[in-house]
């Protein structure tokens, strides 16, 4: 009996170990093209309760010269019963202060990309395990290829220098959650088109009327190809009852995309809000026409 | 009772007073116009349906596929007629996936499920199947 104890002892050492570090077992690659950098424009708050919710948030507004402290943002993020702040509280409380949230794809590549290109990016970690979590959020501010590590600002830390490894680890228990958070005329890095119209239209439903309408503008000029975009601004224009220039956009809608029904549709509506009801029928008609068109080839 | 029915006569103005204004009100607040959300959704939809039609392409599919005896034309059909929710399910059962394998059992699985579903009679989008009942 005496002599069997040390060894399962052993084993279940050994299990627990395996069990533990299978966790953290994957190792992915430092991308290339990337040499070194880090961002000077971010002031550090150093933070260590709330999760580093306010502080972090604090400094990405502050490093787009949105004047916040972390003190006046513990209101606005912080869950007193959950002694936190949520990612959702977080990406609100940056639009209340007019900035467009991108949600950025779960890669380590990306991440760099959006640094490289001068942006800060907010991520989520958590520092122990799924089962004992503990969230913390901090502010990616540069890297170091030669030495695969990530700078922060975390906690209490300044320039904190994290190795890849470490990162990814803590990060990938956060199912790799990264925000960057621009002035709506201001495209993320690795911005695209579905993905950052989303962005503005929660800026629009969040009633930040005039954020969403830069928003739209930006994305218009730069993918001249969607049509979200357009109907997006001419939406904000009749919510706001600025009934002729929501004309105006849709109009442009049903001339760059006349097969999207939705555009005849709304520039009727517009139409009719004018008293101009003869050619919002004839809109109407054309709606009408060009569903009939999309909804045919998967009819049969 | 007189007193109540007099009463009812009264209330039962104002109850239809009430009723007429707050549909009035609805009126303006809920305009007809096509939400940017709405085609966000749809062009987003469009883009998965593209995505997963690609997968079609991969051999390893096929074969499994072919192997169940489903045809490939009648697979494209039903993939035209998954509404965003259904493709955003697909999507995240791929996403939860472990990297490299399993996609072509998730892919077929998927799309099974609405070949069962068929053959219980509870959509009808395949005519080659008989329903059971």
């Amino acid at each position: 009996m005496h002599t069997f104890r040390p060894h399962s002892a052993r084993l279940l050492l050994v299990a627990l170990l395996g069990v533990i570090l299978s966790g953290c077992a994957s190792q992915p690659r430092w991308p290339d093209a990337y040499e070194k950098a880090t961002l000077t424009n971010v002031p550090f708050h150093p933070q260590e309760l709330y999760q580093c919710g306010p502080a972090s948030l604090a400094m990405m507004l502050n490093a787009q010269d949105v004047q916040a402290t972390p003190d006046e943002l513990v209101s606005k993020v912080y869950l007193p019963e959950r002694k936190g702040a949520l990612q959702v509280e977080m990406v609100a409380a940056a639009r209340q202060y007019g900035m467009l949230v991108y949600p950025l794809k779960p890669e380590l590549d990306v991440v760099l990309k959006e640094v490289e290109a001068g942006h800060p990016v907010l991520v989520l970690q958590n520092l122990r395990f799924g089962w004992w979590p503990q969230w913390h959020f901090a502010v990616v501010i540069g890297y170091d290829s030669k030495k695969e590590v990530l700078i922060l600002h975390s906690g209490t830390e300044e320039n904190y220098r994290l190795p890849a490894s470490a990162f990814m680890a803590t990060w990938d228990r956060s199912e790799r959650w990264a925000r960057v958070m621009l002035p709506p005329d201001q495209l993320p890095a690795t911005a695209e088109p579905l993905e950052f119209l989303m962005a503005a239209h929660d800026l629009e439903t969040t009633q930040q009327t005039n954020a969403a309408k830069l928003a739209y503008s930006t994305a218009a000029k730069t993918w001249p190809d969607q049509p979200a975009a357009l109907l997006g601004s001419g939406n904000l224009a009749y919510q706001q009852g600025h009934w002729s220039e929501a004309e105006k956009y849709y109009r442009a809608m049903t001339e760059q995309f006349p097969d999207i029904s939705a555009g005849w549709n709304n520039l009727a509506e517009a139409l009719s809000k004018q008293g101009r009801e003869v050619e919002s029928s004839a809109m109407l008609n054309k709606a009408q026409e060009t569903k009939g068109l999309a909804k045919k080839p998967s009819a049969d | 009772m007189q007193a109540i029915r007099s009463y009812t006569q009264s209330v039962s103005a104002i109850m239809a007073l009430v009723m007429i204004l707050s549909s009035m009100w609805a009126i303006p607040a809920s305009a007809n116009i096509v939400g940017t959300g709405e085609l966000l959704t749809e062009q987003r939809a469009d883009i998965d349906r593209e995505a997963l039609m690609s997968m079609l392409e991969r051999e390893d599919v096929k074969g499994a596929l072919a192997s169940m005896g489903v045809g490939e034309q009648e697979v494209r059909e039903r993939i035209q007629s998954l509404t965003p929710s259904e493709l955003a399910d697909f999507k995240q059962q791929l996403a939860e996936a472990p990297t490299g394998e399993g996609v072509v059992g998730i892919i077929v699985l998927f799309l099974l499920v609405f070949i069962i579903t068929d053959m219980l009679c509870a959509t009808d989008i395949f005519p080659f199947i008989n329903c059971i009942r």
